[in-house]
């Protein structure tokens, strides 16, 4: 049982520029998911499909039982 | 192995075995149980230890730090006495035992053993943390005590007695944010303002710390003395009770700040910086005012580097907290300006660390500025000059040992964010200047080159400052739009160095290149798609994998359908992820956020994809429903749960609406509805769930339809819940509550 480390942050601004880039790219997602969805509500019900290009997904997976 | 078995209710005669002839075993023995039972403590939870064993190790942690055992059973005591606080809740409600382990704890603190002394009051600390609102009968002492320490103790002693008290500001600070934050003005724990009631006792034993400085300090990085634990808890108190410590500051300032001898010049200056967070503008505004010009010729002119160290630090400070647009009065205008910038720009050719805090206190001078609109920022005549002095810093030869390149980094991004109409030009021809670097670097490339990849993550850092910049204007980004493929190609090589904190850096720039490049971006695809993928399999460095899942939806967006082809290997990624119990949790809701964004894009392709999404969804859906029992921290994780589970279903219904392949949704109405109607009853939905549930409901009646009429219509939430969100003073969740509104009347009316 050591002691513990009570260093504190030292003439260190309280949230570093890399922390801020994070919190503004995060922002920016939900902003713009937001949009898209605000987008998509707004769109007038067109039906039209997309072809399906791609292979059948072939996984099977367990359920969430960490989350 | 107790860490293991107790949980279980295994090994339940541990503790009793451990404690039943304690008082009769020789010193060394005592010694070790305690140890082991301190262990224990620190390795097992609370709740899996029942109150009477709490009682009996408590009983047996007190016995042993008594004064009449040898100092190695009393330390031993007093370590396991630490850990044990958690478990010891009972024990701290009841006055009479709260006074007794109170009363040994301080009397610990007397002790003639430095070891012993050092963690009492490491004790101290923990119990102004855990048991804050139970102190005050005791505080008056703790004040004599710790001040005595800070006065006369050894350093490590001295260090836990300052502690002591910024952790009682810690707690105050939180309490208060949360009078501020509650119109209620209440809180689960009341304040006692404990701070301000020692305020003038506190204050002038913590200025008097500040005169303990050691040579040299600001040159080591590992370095933690009492002149810094004082003046960092100086800073704590103010920002505690605000306007109150300014007048038992300032007699301290003026009387050393012109000294001869440096390390009161130093002490009133960091003093004086320490005190700039928590009191009003209106009080500080003047001093700084007066004071401004003073710091200004002490950068420049103060013979001692640890004074210019702290001067430059306490300028930085102003500027961060008295100093923008939402200021009534400016601290800075034309006519200072100028000068600040000269000293700023001289000081960056200073020693290492001097330039560093300069280049800080340039930071958030820049930031100041940063709204201040097109055109119009007093920056703008210098921008060239402190672009040049920044770029000359990252070159200096003594850039590499020290923060120093750092903090000339982040400086040069916050004058690029602030940069406008008439700098933008710089800023376009910086941008290359920047991607020559990072090629120079990665043609050197040496994988485990610790320093080559920090300045390559700073590189990134840059570029994807600069992609937002120039992305966010027409004009400018036409250029932006010219580099695009060459800046891509070199944050694809960043990924061969083997630094997570380098990857990061790299992708969270790639999502703003998609953001800004938009359906362009699907060139870059075929080779990005597999630096994607091991992004998302980054299951270490977890936040590596949160930013790949965040650039996923920025990549879905970006391409929309065009993301199709990489879609099978994105999803079967994703729902790894998921079901692993090895990932951070906090990377889990985003997951399901991402969700919505794939659906939204690639609309009913995602048809595949329902039978493995749906089950998962589901099965968070019912796990964050109920939330009886959960601490402040799982309740957020759980809203951050229920977020992205509502996230997706919003774009899987979204993305689904308007195809003739709709029904296959229908199977899965029941149940969101079900998880609506448990969110509106359990009324612990935040203001953002709130929003994005009554969005839901809306989606689900958009998409479906007629065919969901009737169940929509069974729903409490089509009900009370509609009609408490369309009266709701959030606009965003009254927008969305309409919108729900109009779904559903279309919906019933089918």
């Amino acid at each position: 049982m050591a002691p513990h480390d009570l260093r504190r942050s030292f003439k260190r601004p309280a949230i570093s520029d890399q922390e801020r880039r994070r919190q503004q790219s995060l922002l920016r997602q939900s902003q713009n998911r937001r949009d898209a969805q605000h987008h998509a509500r707004f769109l007038a019900s067109t039906a039209f499909s997309l072809p399906s290009q791609t292979p059948e997904l072939e996984p099977s997976f367990s359920q969430p039982e960490h989350i | 192995v107790a860490g293991i078995e107790l949980p279980h209710k295994q090994w339940p005669e541990l503790i009793g075995s451990l404690l039943s002839n304690l008082p009769q075993l020789p010193a060394h023995a005592k010694q070790a149980t305690l140890e082991t039972l301190g262990y224990i403590c620190e390795e097992v939870s609370p709740d899996v230890v029942d109150q009477d064993h709490v009682n009996k190790i408590l009983t047996a942690v007190v016995q042993g730090m008594s004064s009449t055992e040898e100092n190695d059973v009393r330390l031993a005591a007093i370590q396991a006495l630490y850990n044990a606080l958690g478990f010891a809740e009972a024990n701290f409600s009841n006055d009479t035992e709260r006074d007794y382990i109170m009363r040994i704890v301080c009397e610990s603190t007397l002790s003639p053993d430095v070891k012993i002394r050092r963690a009492a009051f490491e004790c101290l600390v923990a119990i102004s943390s855990t048991y804050y609102e139970k102190l005050a009968p005791y505080i008056q002492d703790i004040f004599n005590i710790t001040a005595k320490a800070v006065k006369e103790d050894e350093e490590p002693v001295a260090l836990q007695a300052i502690e002591f008290w910024s952790s009682i500001c810690d707690e105050e600070i939180d309490i208060l944010e949360e009078y501020e934050g509650d119109f209620s003005g209440e809180s689960d724990v009341p304040c006692f303002y404990f701070i301000k009631q020692a305020l003038s006792f506190l204050v002038p034993m913590l200025l008097e710390t500040l005169l303990k400085q050691e040579e040299d300090q600001d040159q080591d990085e590992g370095a933690w003395n009492i002149a810094m634990a004082g003046g960092t808890c100086l800073g704590l108190v103010a920002r505690t009770v605000g306007d109150d410590i300014v007048p038992l500051v300032m007699p301290f300032i003026e009387e050393n700040i012109s000294k001869p001898d440096w390390r009161q010049r130093e002490a009133a200056t960091y003093a004086f910086g320490s005190i700039l967070e928590g009191p009003s503008p209106d009080k500080l505004v003047p001093l700084v005012n007066m004071a401004l010009n003073f710091m200004l010729t002490a950068l420049v002119k103060d013979p001692n580097n640890h004074v210019k160290d702290t001067t430059a630090w306490t300028l930085g400070r102003m500027f961060e907290f008295l100093h923008g647009s939402a200021m009534d009065a400016p601290i800075i205008n034309q006519a200072n300006c100028q000068q600040i910038i000269t000293v700023l720009l001289q000081s960056m050719k200073d020693v290492p660390n001097v330039a560093e805090k300069a280049c800080g206190a340039l930071y958030f001078l820049a930031q100041g500025f940063e709204d201040a609109g097109s055109a119009s920022s007093p920056l703008t005549p210098y921008f060239e000059d402190i672009v040049q002095s920044l770029l000359a810093v990252t070159h200096r030869e003594d850039v590499v040992e020290s923060r120093l390149r750092t903090s000339a980094y982040e400086a040069l991004n916050e004058v690029v964010r602030c940069s406008n109409d008439e700098t933008a030009p710089f800023v376009v021809q910086l941008a290359p200047v920047i991607m020559v670097e990072l090629h120079q670097t990665l043609e050197n490339q040496v994988a485990a080159d610790e320093r080559q990849s920090e300045l390559q993550g700073l590189l990134c850092g840059c570029l994807q400052v600069f992609i937002q910049k120039l992305g966010s204007s027409e004009q400018t980004k036409y250029h932006l739009m010219q580099y695009a493929d060459h800046i891509m190609s070199l944050f694809l090589r960043v990924f061969a160095s083997r630094s997570a904190a380098a990857h990061e850096e790299a992708m969270l720039a790639i999502g703003a290149l998609a953001y800004a490049t938009g359906s362009d971006f699907a060139k870059y695809m075929t080779e990005f798609y597999k630096f994607l993928e091991s992004g998302l399999q980054n299951f270490e460095d977890y936040q590596v994998c949160a930013i790949t899942v965040g650039v996923v939806g920025d990549v879905c967006r970006a391409l929309e359908d065009k993301i199709l082809p990489y879609c099978d290997g994105i999803m079967t990624q994703l729902l790894k992820d998921l079901s692993s119990n090895q990932l951070h949790r906090s990377v889990k809701p985003p997951i399901f956020s991402c969700f919505g964004d794939i659906a939204l894009a690639i609309g009913e392709n995602f048809e595949k994809y329902l039978l493995y999404a749906m089950p998962m969804l589901q099965g968070a859906a019912e796990l964050s429903a109920n939330t009886a029992g959960a601490d402040d921290d799982m309740l957020d994780y759980t809203n951050s749960l229920r977020n992205g589970v509502l996230e997706a279903y919003s774009g899987i219904f979204q993305g689904f609406k308007g195809s003739p392949k709709t029904q296959l949704l229908l199977p899965y109405a029941p149940h969101v509805l079900q998880f609506l109607d448990s969110l509106y009853t359990e009324k612990d939905m935040d203001d953002a769930v709130t929003k994005t549930a009554i969005g839901v409901l809306g989606d689900l009646a958009d998409t479906l339809g007629g065919n969901a009429g009737p169940l929509i219509q069974q729903s409490v939430s089509s009900k009370e819940f509609l009609k408490e969100c369309l009266s709701s003073d959030d606009h965003l969740v009254k927008e969305s509550a309409e919108w729900a509104k109009l779904a559903i009347s279309r919906a019933i009316s089918f």
